[in-house]
């Protein structure tokens, strides 16, 4: 997949919960389907931090068993940058531990600016990676 | 009746992509050391060489924390389901 296929109203309801995060960073899940992301999971930033984020494990678990009931694919991560770009961050590029797009929702611009990556390791453990942005290619649900 | 062991996107290039494995019960450490007999190189991903769970892999057994019960040492019955997550954490802090 060379580009995001993210549906306004997903684009929107990422925006909605990273607005209500602030001051903090928010952070949440993206499941796809058919080559498009599907659904948004809000999920708690467990360190709580205006520049820093971790998904819950707990909320995370759930997220992935609904994902797999559904008969989706694990589709992205996304999180919020307060007063930063939407560009991963050194932080970002080493604690990259999914192999999937890294969404990034800058609430420096307004309208808030998102982009998506990919960061890509030789090893899933490496702290340096390879950024690779992906065009976001925003449009109605799919029927 | 067996073990189910969730594999997460993250690990299945070292599965031949297969999501769920049915393993023999037995610890955290002996379900790893299983895979890792099936499909080598699996281990050294979740393991560190000194013998811990790797700081970026999150166990659960059923829904529970392994760390928080008796981590690798945690026995894991017939009929329980264990999940491997990674931990999926950034953010803006640039050092």
């Amino acid at each position: 997949m060379n580009e995001l296929r993210l549906p306004e109203e997903l684009v929107d309801e990422m925006v909605e919960h990273c607005l209500a995060g602030r001051p903090n960073e928010a952070c949440g899940l993206l499941a796809a389907a058919g080559g498009e992301i599907v659904k948004v999971f809000r999920m708690t930033n467990a360190s709580a931090s205006p520049v820093r984020y971790s998904l819950d494990a707990a909320e995370q678990l759930a997220a992935y068993k609904k994902i797999e009931a559904e008969g989706w694919e694990l589709g992205g991560v996304y999180h919020s940058h307060t007063r930063t770009e939407a560009y991963p961050s050194p932080t970002d590029i080493r604690d990259a531990h999914e192999d999937v797009p890294y969404v990034i929702v800058s609430l420096a611009h307004d309208p808030p600016d998102v982009r998506a990556f990919r960061i890509v390791k030789e090893s899933w453990m490496d702290e340096d990676g390879r950024v690779v942005e992906m065009p976001v290619v925003r449009g109605p649900l799919n029927p | 009746m067996s073990v189910q062991v969730r594999i997460p996107t993250i690990f299945r290039k070292f599965t031949d992509g297969t999501p769920v494995l049915e393993l023999e019960p037995g610890t955290v450490a002996d379900l790893v050391d299983q895979i890792d007999g099936k499909y080598p190189g699996f281990k050294e991903q979740v393991i560190t060489e000194a013998g811990e769970l790797h700081r970026f892999v999150n166990v659960y057994v059923n829904d529970e924390d392994a760390r928080y019960l008796d981590k690798l040492d945690t026995k894991v019955a017939d009929g329980d389901t264990v999940s491997l997550l990674p931990s999926v954490a950034g953010g803006a802090f640039r050092r």
